[in-house]
């Protein structure tokens, strides 16, 4: 017999810990929703605007935090953060500021390290492209700033400007919570089409589940959403409900094999069954996803930082959390209401509760 | 058998076809061009990973609209001191409005019906002598198409010219009011593409009427006389380096002629080897060039661009339609001036609303990072099939290699963009795709501890796993596609290869695969399967 992860066989009593798994889930989303006003939505630029200059001095320049920090600010930034970024000998940096942050008080400018040709030449180009001349845009604050420390520190090599006006952070953050809504709705839908009213709830409760989580982590440990984080919701959402779906359909497949056993017993016997492939299927995604987070590199990172945790929720969400609120759903709601499974799309309304033979081998059995 | 082996034909040549296009890539662009049997487009790559700026523009459309009534206001003096009387006291835009004061109550009737007659404004408000006027909203969205267009013929010509702008550089237009700019590789300079965007390389050809080393001693001669009059302005010559005044000249303040009628503008070298831009005007403008010229021998004539006198040589006699402007530049300013002088004054300005701009060494180090990651989640995923499934893992990976292929393959074919994110996705793909025959497995080994033979459970096992894997991937095609329509710049990568790569490895998964177990068991009595 082949080596398997989970021993054939196995019979976990994953329902009869559903309270302490609802518990779990309970402290987990509330927990996120406390942190809000505490952390509060820490977001990256791409939703609340601002400005990213990332930079690298040339090898052996005689720079540090402070240095480049009393540059930044002479050259008209007052708040901004500097960071230094990956291996000790490499002076990389990261300027972040924020759209407020560039003063507009006119001793900046003289105090910024530029010779006379540089002022003149940036006054110039300031004028040129319309730009308000007591306020200079924050695209020539970037090059003031990196002309500025390029004097003072020598060489640099610009790795990455990015800036996101007011306008253009406003649009991203509408578009990305519509992104969110619309992918939801879309999915409750499909959802809606697939499976019987008994299904659905308990598939979008996960759903809610999975994203409510992953999020409320982020919010926790004060990690920034940006597009990339929305990339991946959107990617969990999409991908989370992938476990359900396996347990849903061997759910409704025992049913029909088991029509005179227990609902919990169904639903026990359901979740062990596929306990291993729920596992095998998110070891190679997180596998997948670990070697973006560890190797990918520093732009991809909360990327995979925010798939790896919602594949890891997702997981629990679909062995601990799908199956009991089926349950629930159905002891509340559900008494007498029939034993029709997932539909197959070619399997109609009239013909679809069919019990015996007949009816089993329209509804096509899944694994 | 026949049919299995027409099957597995087809499959193989599919697989080939796309592989061959994902190869592709790799090879030289220069030499796929030259070659007939090889592709000439493939897949690009995103400015994430080949470096480059990537600008979303803000077109001040509302500066469009000003100059317009300003326009107005203009006609309106102008047939006001001609035609009529209506004895005009004071004018002024201000924003999006025109306000006129009249000298009479009767006479602000008559400018009324005057300005609504054009078409293009309505009155706002009327009271006594003071009209107010604004835009009709068919005039605002014609003057805000039409300023679109211009900024966008411009900035075309500056930047995205195949021939005179940077090679290989985008400009297009987004939404209603906004200019797409995309610069790739590092060809220029951030600061120095900066530059592009002024708002005019408006040049000017004035007669000098005056001239003094300083504003202020130039200023001090007039001073008896009140000043130096409405239709006089005074303009400096600086020292490049220092921004140091070497002159200031006393000019008309209209134009004499203006860089409109240019039609080419290059860079040369004077004898001393300083660089020079030489331009030449169109017919028409050669005609007032010459007569303005012919009218002025003796004179200074100044060049001024921008408000600023580049040089101011005394005209010797008469001069064509051709020029040079000796300004005191670089080599590289006189270049810009060029492109600058060339593409005509943008009439609007622009400004820089978003901004994702990646240094070529930043590209370079995605493109490792991307790579690397690549590979190991390929190599972990690899082993973790083959060490669990055996035979019918090394099946797995096949698929999932012949997966990476038609995924490459379909986006070459339409010339799709690989961004950092995309990567991500196909990553994401490789963990995903082995999924579905993570499942398809898992229901094999199920069906042959119930005591199926391997046949029975092999088939039990792809056709029970179907819909399970369709409904997976419909999900997450579904968020992919929605993250295409309200992604952008490099995310919509993601959702590029992620939709791809969901279609592809469904295909694999379910056709590849089985057909691998159609090849070897298939129809063999075999005691145990390799699982």
């Amino acid at each position: 017999m082949p080596f398997e992860i989970i021993p054939s066989g196995t019979h976990i009593d994953f329902l009869g810990r559903r309270r302490i798994a609802f518990v779990v889930s309970a402290v987990l989303l509330l927990a996120g929703i406390a942190a809000i006003p505490v952390q509060g939505f820490r977001l990256g630029i791409d939703f609340a605007g601002g400005t990213e200059v990332q930079l690298r001095f040339a090898p052996g320049a005689d720079v540090d935090e402070g240095k480049v920090r009393s540059v930044v600010g002479a050259c008209g930034v007052n708040d901004a953060s500097v960071v230094r970024y990956g291996e000790a000998e490499i002076s990389e940096f990261l300027i972040r500021f924020r759209e407020g942050a560039v003063g507009d008080d006119a001793d900046d400018e003289t105090r910024c390290p530029l010779s006379d040709a540089q002022r003149a030449e940036f006054a110039a180009t300031d004028a040129a492209t319309g730009a308000d001349e007591s306020a200079p845009g924050t695209a020539a604050i970037v090059d003031r700033l990196v002309a500025g420390l390029r004097n003072v520190m020598g060489d640099l090599e610009i790795l990455r400007v990015e800036y996101v006006g007011p306008r253009v952070g406003d649009e991203l953050r509408r578009d990305g919570v519509l992104a969110l809504l619309i992918a939801c709705a879309m999915i409750v839908a499909y959802i809606a089409f697939r499976f019987s009213s008994r299904f659905a709830p308990g598939a979008i409760a996960a759903l809610v589940h999975d994203i409510g989580i992953t999020a409320g982590i982020f919010v926790l440990f004060g990690l920034e959403f940006d597009l990339r984080v929305l990339a991946a919701l959107l990617a969990i959402l999409g991908y989370s409900l992938n476990d359900t779906i396996i347990i849903y359909d061997r759910i409704r497949e025992n049913m029909e094999l088991h029509t005179k056993h227990d609902l919990v017993d169904v639903l026990n016997r359901s979740v062990n069954q596929t306990l291993s492939r729920t596992l095998l299927t998110s070891i190679t995604t997180l596998g997948a996803v670990l070697s973006l987070l560890v190797v990918g590199g520093e732009v991809i990172r909360p990327f995979a930082v925010a798939m790896a945790i919602g594949i890891v929720v997702g997981t629990y969400s679909s062995t601990f959390i799908a199956a009991p609120t089926l349950l629930f759903l159905e002891t509340r709601f559900g008494e007498g209401a029939g034993r029709s499974g997932p539909r197959h799309p070619k399997e109609s309304g009239t013909k679809g509760r069919g019990s015996g033979k007949a009816g089993g081998k329209a509804a096509r059995a899944r694994a | 058998m026949s049919q299995l082996r027409l099957r597995a034909g087809t499959a193989l040549a599919v697989v080939l076809f796309f592989g061959f296009l994902t190869v592709a890539n790799f090879i030289p662009e220069e030499t796929r061009i030259g070659n007939p049997l090889l592709p000439d487009q493939g897949l690009r790559l995103g400015l994430d990973l080949q470096g480059g700026i990537h600008w979303v523009l803000g077109v001040k459309l509302d500066v469009a609209e000003e100059q317009e009534l300003s326009f107005l206001r203009k006609h309106l003096e102008e047939v006001d001191a001609e035609d009529a009387d209506w004895g005009i006291e004071s004018s002024r835009v201000d924003g999006p409005r025109l306000e006129v004061v009249a000298g009479s109550p009767i006479a602000a009737q008559e400018v009324r019906e005057w300005a609504e007659r054009l078409g293009s404004v309505e009155t706002l408000s009327d009271e006594g002598t003071t009209l107010v006027f604004e835009l009709t909203d068919v005039a605002r969205a014609n003057v805000r198409q039409r300023g679109m267009d211009q900024v966008l013929e411009v900035l075309r010509r500056r930047i995205g010219d195949p021939v005179r702008g940077i090679p290989d550089s985008v400009v297009t237009r987004q939404g209603s009011d906004r200019v797409l700019v995309q610069i790739p590789g590092g060809q220029i300079d951030r600061s120095r593409a900066r530059q592009l965007l002024k708002v005019t390389g408006f040049l000017e050809f004035k007669i000098v009427r005056d001239a003094d080393q300083t504003v202020e001693l130039l200023e001090a001669r007039y001073e008896e006389q009140g000043g130096i009059g409405d239709d006089r302005v005074i303009a400096t010559e600086r020292e490049r380096e220092t921004d140091r005044v070497l002159s200031a000249y006393l000019l008309d303040r209209e134009a004499a002629i203006t860089g409109d009628y240019l039609t080419d503008a290059r860079v040369n070298f004077d004898r001393q080897q300083r660089p020079v831009v030489e331009f030449q005007f169109n017919t028409q403008g050669g005609q007032i060039f010459g007569e303005l010229s012919a009218a002025n021998v003796g004179e200074r004539l100044a060049i001024v661009l921008d408000e600023r006198v580049y040089s101011a040589p005394v005209i010797r006699s008469r001069i064509g339609s051709r020029g040079q402007i000796e300004g005191r530049f670089s080599a590289q300013e006189a270049a810009d001036l060029a492109v600058v002088l060339r593409s005509g004054s943008l009439p609007i300005p622009v400004e820089i609303e978003e901004e994702r701009t990646v240094g070529p060494a930043l590209g370079a180090d995605s493109i490792s990072a991307g790579l690397r990651a690549s590979i190991l989640g390929l190599v972990i995923i690899v082993a973790f099939v083959l060490g669990y499934y055996r035979l019918s893992g090394g099946y797995a990976s096949l698929a999932l290699l012949a997966n990476l292929l038609l995924l490459g393959g379909v986006m070459s074919l339409f010339g799709a963009t690989l961004t950092l994110p995309g990567i991500a996705g196909v990553v994401l793909t490789v963990g995903m795709a082995v999924d579905a025959n993570v499942i398809i497995f898992e229901r094999i080994r199920e069906e042959l501890r119930a005591q199926k033979t391997p046949r029975g459970a092999i088939a039990t096992g792809f056709n029970k796993a179907f819909w399970t894997i369709m409904d997976a991937n419909i999900t997450t095609l579904i968020t992919a596609l929605v993250l295409f329509e309200y992604g952008t710049g490099p995310i919509k990568g993601f959702a590029v290869t992620l939709s791809i790569g969901v279609v592809t490895s469904v295909f694999s998964a379910l056709v590849l695969t089985r057909l691998m177990f159609a090849i070897h068991p298939g129809s063999r009595p075999v005691e145990s399967l390799s699982i």
